[in-house]
């Protein structure tokens, strides 16, 4: 570890200063990226050799998977049940429970499948908020400019378009499915709902529910789902890999049902991937705030299936996890926090860095604070502080009321919020890049969409709080709509019951494995992080 | 990696559409033989001991000899490159690739038997070799060399170009007749034969694309020459189109009676990720199955016969230990019944029924009467059809039966 200053010490130093003071920058947003920031490590980067995106950089880790073994062999398919649908959703966090609302509600015939269960995701573990321009003085056009300055021009405009135009529909669609947010004068009737501030950003535009927007957000859409009839659930039941057809299509995926032990093929005229993205790899050793599911599952089975990928090297490191005490490494603390006035600072007490800033130049900072010394170390982790101080005032409504998600972290740390600073790390948050989408979430294997944290090119290479939810559901419902559509089309056309697919594309990629000398030998998806040791069951073969 | 004896897809000769570049790399010369010598070439032909590749193995002169014996004032000479079973993919490579070599053979042919009237019957799904050989008959039905024939011949000859309805049934040699006659593809029984009664009941020489190819290779260099490329007693090369479990899947022309174990194991690379190999569907496929135990047969027409399997089409479907063969057999006897011209009863209800007993056997949803059924069936159907659509269809069926029981039985087992 970098040589750091003792907590004790820098908690001195922290109580020298009654308004802390803040140091000047003296490197360039560029400069600071390039020389502190994650994605920019030595060994944060290599070229994929197999594969419709060969040649683009991606992350050494990530490559590792996308250029690996599929689980199954065509064995594993005889005697599995058969079951088809117009659309199969695969994921069961925002971005899939829209996706499959929208295209159940739209004619089509839904399957949504999850490998935890409906819910278990990363959108419940949103806290900030959402962006949406409704403020009177903003617009979309404003909302677009600072995403894309935010992801440092490298998003794709017509997609971040469409984000920001979506967002005030997608408001309002989730008022209409009962969602709760902050309102301004929660008091007085027809409120008016409040907007906060988030790094990055021209004007507060985020919406919220306390400190824990994802989870209320979640809560309407579950419940929504599971009332839908148009929809089949079908709950752990992690995907393995795709189907295809002849022409390389998508024709479905093949499921593991962990309950029964057992494959199940399901062929569907659409398939929606929507299983988020891999902090779970905890990419360059960093701990990460993701979920336990966020193991880069469909990214893998897309690419092998030949759906192109971008952005692969960009990831998002959120500025404050926690570090200290040392069994809550990496959880999040929400960016709410320093919207609403909590400063960050060095082990001798001084601000170093604008909090409100982009999150990837708030990393980088912090990252430097800690390379040059002035980070704080306590119990051997290594951190820095978050003051919340300026929440806590006299005269400000109480931490729990505000933010009650933060003050039941505080209370999970043994910090007392108004006299002591939280110790934090930057944590692995989100993975900016992903599969090539179009504008209504079409990847580049016809009958397979994507939507959520899985895709790329929206948020360029770093993304701003609040629009990975507004994400979910702005292209979640577009990818739902366009899967509907698309699978009437195809009954339209033929009223025969839909080929079933094979996994001939397997075979194509386990030849050029071979042929570009790759190892052969690691299987992927990864379906569970490590330690959960799943086995597929898989009957024995007699001549084997 | 060397290639043996390369004649078809000698890189030489892949010029596309282009005559004179055709010309220039030494076509020609076996039209100017057969000119030569018109009366020789059927007895050139069969030294040579060139075989129908379409699948059936027949030796070529035997029906160029009942053709040009047969008696009528408007022979035919059709060209079948109807090609659509399922891991076949020679003709349409030959096709594209250097369609000159199809038509001067055809054009051979068209002399040996004395015919009117020659037909490129193509498919249409395969748009780009029904696209070059339009533009490569054009060329030659511009040149002084279609004089020549018709000087020889002592009558015009009519070249067309026509696409077939690209169904897998338009391929058998009766439907190709009724196809031409403008009709819907049904195959017709035999005898007659289309050599003594084919279109408008004028003899008609069917042949394959490939087997058309060699042709001017024959006449150019000797039918010894042609002999003594094969490997033992059989002749000339072969085109093998090697798909499934293997690195390096693709077409391959190796000599006539390599052994199988060389084209899955050199040229195709080995098996995919190294599993075990477990069965071949070979030619159509509507076969029995060759498995590990046949690895050293002699990839000829006669070798493979011996095996009690045949060469067919020279399309080898490799499947390794980890994939089923169940799935396998559905997926072709589902293709069958799709193919199927349905004015045989036998053959139209009885690839159905095969189809839904292994779609459920597939599907782990079958009782052990459906087993009981499908074993039947292959007792009943064979020689029940007007073609050989139902014989082949069932003969993979009880091949699949009869070589991996287990694999019939295991699926029991699980959903028992």
């Amino acid at each position: 570890m970098n040589a750091a200053i003792e907590y004790q010490q820098a908690s001195q130093n922290r109580a020298s200063h009654a308004t802390p003071p803040r140091r000047a920058d003296d490197l360039s947003v560029a400069a600071l990226l390039a020389q502190y920031h994650p994605d920019h490590a030595a060994d944060a980067s290599t070229l994929l050799h197999i594969g419709p995106s060969r040649g683009q950089p991606c992350h050494p880790r990530l490559a590792q998977l996308l250029q690996s073994n599929a689980l199954i062999d065509g064995f594993d398919l005889a005697g599995a049940e058969q079951r088809s649908t117009d659309v199969l959703v695969l994921g069961g966090g925002g971005a899939g429970a829209a996706a499959a609302l929208t295209a159940a509600r739209s004619g089509a015939a839904v399957m949504l499948a999850s490998k935890l269960r409906l819910g278990d995701s990363n959108t419940v573990m949103a806290e900030g908020g959402i962006q949406a321009a409704l403020a009177a003085s903003d617009s979309p056009q404003q909302h677009f400019d600072d995403a894309m300055r935010g992801g440092h021009h490298a998003a794709d405009p017509q997609l971040l378009a469409q984000l920001a135009s979506d967002a005030p529909g997608v408001i309002r669609w989730l008022i209409e499915l009962g969602m709760h947010f902050d309102l301004a004068d929660p008091l007085s009737d027809g409120g008016k709902l409040r907007y906060k501030q988030a790094g990055g950003c021209s004007q507060p535009r985020i919406l919220c529910y306390r400190d824990y927007t994802g989870l209320e957000m979640m809560r309407v859409l579950r419940e929504t789902v599971e009332l839908e009839p148009g929809i089949q659930l079908l709950n752990r039941c992690p995907v393995v890999e795709l189907l295809s057809h002849q022409d390389g299509s998508c024709a479905g995926a093949v499921l593991y049902d962990l309950e029964y032990q057992r494959f199940i093929v399901v062929s569907a005229r659409q398939t929606i991937l929507a299983t988020g993205g891999c902090g779970q790899l905890h990419l360059q050793g960093f701990p990460t705030s993701n979920h336990y599911g966020a193991t880069a599952d469909g990214l893998v089975l897309a690419y092998r299936l030949g759906a192109q990928l971008r952005d692969m090297d960009a990831f998002q490191y959120h500025p404050t996890g926690v570090a200290w005490p040392p069994r809550l490494r990496g959880g999040l603390i929400s960016e709410a926090a320093r919207s609403a006035g909590a400063l960050l600072l060095n082990g001798l007490g001084e601000r170093f860095v604008d909090e409100l800033a982009p999150r990837d130049v708030v990393t980088a900072a912090m990252l430097r604070e800690c390379a040059a010394g002035r980070g704080i170390e306590r119990d051997g982790q290594l951190g820095l502080f978050l003051d919340l101080r300026p929440l806590c005032g006299p005269g400000l409504p109480t931490l729990a009321s505000q933010l009650p998600a933060l003050q039941h972290l505080a209370d999970k740390c043994g910090i007392d919020p108004t006299r002591d600073p939280l110790l934090v790390y930057p944590t692995l948050h989100y993975q900016n890049g992903g599969v090539v989408i179009d504008s209504q979430g079409q990847s580049s294997v016809p009958g397979l969409l994507c939507a959520g944290e899985i895709t790329g090119g929206i948020h360029g290479r770093n993304r701003l709080m609040g629009n990975a939810l507004l994400d979910i559901l702005a292209f979640g419902r577009r990818a739902g709509r366009q899967a509907a559509r698309q699978a009437q089309a195809a009954r339209n056309k033929s009223s025969l019951p839909h080929l079933r697919g094979g996994i001939e594309h397997v075979y194509r990629w386990q030849r050029q494995l071979a042929l570009a000398g790759l190892d052969a030998s690691q299987p992927a998806p990864l379906l569970y992080p490590g330690q959960a040791r799943l086995t597929l069951h898989r009957p024995a073969s007699a001549r084997a | 990696m060397e290639k043996l004896n390369q004649v078809l897809l000698n890189p030489a000769v892949q010029v596309g559409p282009d005559l004179a570049a055709w010309l220039h790399a030494g076509g020609g010369l076996g039209l100017q033989a057969a000119l030569g010598a018109p009366s020789a070439i059927i007895r050139c032909i069969a030294d040579a001991d060139l075989r129908g590749m379409g699948g059936a193995g027949f030796p070529a002169w035997r029906k160029w000899e009942a053709t040009a014996n047969a008696v009528g004032d408007c022979k035919y000479v059709v060209c079948n490159g109807n090609e659509d079973e399922p891991g076949t993919f020679k003709d349409r490579t030959l096709l594209s690739a250097s369609p000159h070599q199809v038509v001067e053979g055809a054009l051979i042919a068209a002399l040996a038997v004395r015919a009117r009237c020659l037909i490129f019957y193509l498919n249409p799904h395969q748009d780009s070799s029904l696209h070059t050989m339009q533009q490569a008959v054009s060329q030659w039905q511009d040149s002084p060399w279609l004089d020549k024939l018709s000087h020889a011949l002592g009558h015009p000859l009519d070249i067309k170009v026509v696409a077939s309805s690209g169904r897998y049934i338009g391929g058998e040699e009766t439907a190709v007749v009724a196809s031409l006659e403008a009709g819907f593809p049904f195959p017709r029984k035999k005898p007659p034969f289309p050599a003594e009664q084919g279109i408008n009941n004028q003899p008609t020489l069917i042949n394959n694309v490939e087997t058309l190819a060699n042709v001017s290779h024959i006449l150019r260099h000797g039918a010894g020459w042609y002999r003594a490329l094969g490997v033992g007693k059989a002749c000339g090369t072969k085109l093998y189109s090697l798909s499934g479990d293997v690195l390096r899947p693709g077409l391959y022309e190796l000599p006539m009676g390599s052994s199988l174990q060389e084209l899955v194991f050199h040229y195709g690379g080995g098996m995919l990720q190294g599993k075990a190999f477990k069965a071949v569907f070979t030619g159509g496929p509507s076969n029995t199955l060759l498995t590990a135990r046949d690895l050293d047969v002699a990839l000829d027409f006669d070798s493979v016969w011996l095996r009690h399997s045949r060469l067919g089409t020279g399309a080898m479907i490799v499947i390794s230990e980890g994939s089923s063969i169940i799935r396998k057999v559905a997926e072709y006897i589902d293709f069958f019944a799709k193919g199927s011209c349905g004015q045989c009863p036998s053959c139209k209800c009885g690839t159905f029924q095969l189809a839904r007993l292994l779609d459920r056997v597939d599907g782990g949803r079958h009782s052990p009467a459906d087993l009981d059924a499908l074993q039947h069936l292959c007792q009943i159907l064979p020689g029940s059809g007007r073609c050989g659509l139902i014989d082949g269809a069932v003969t993979v069926v009880k091949s699949s039966l009869h070589t991996f029981p287990e694999e019939y039985g295991l699926l029991v087992q699980q959903t028992a």
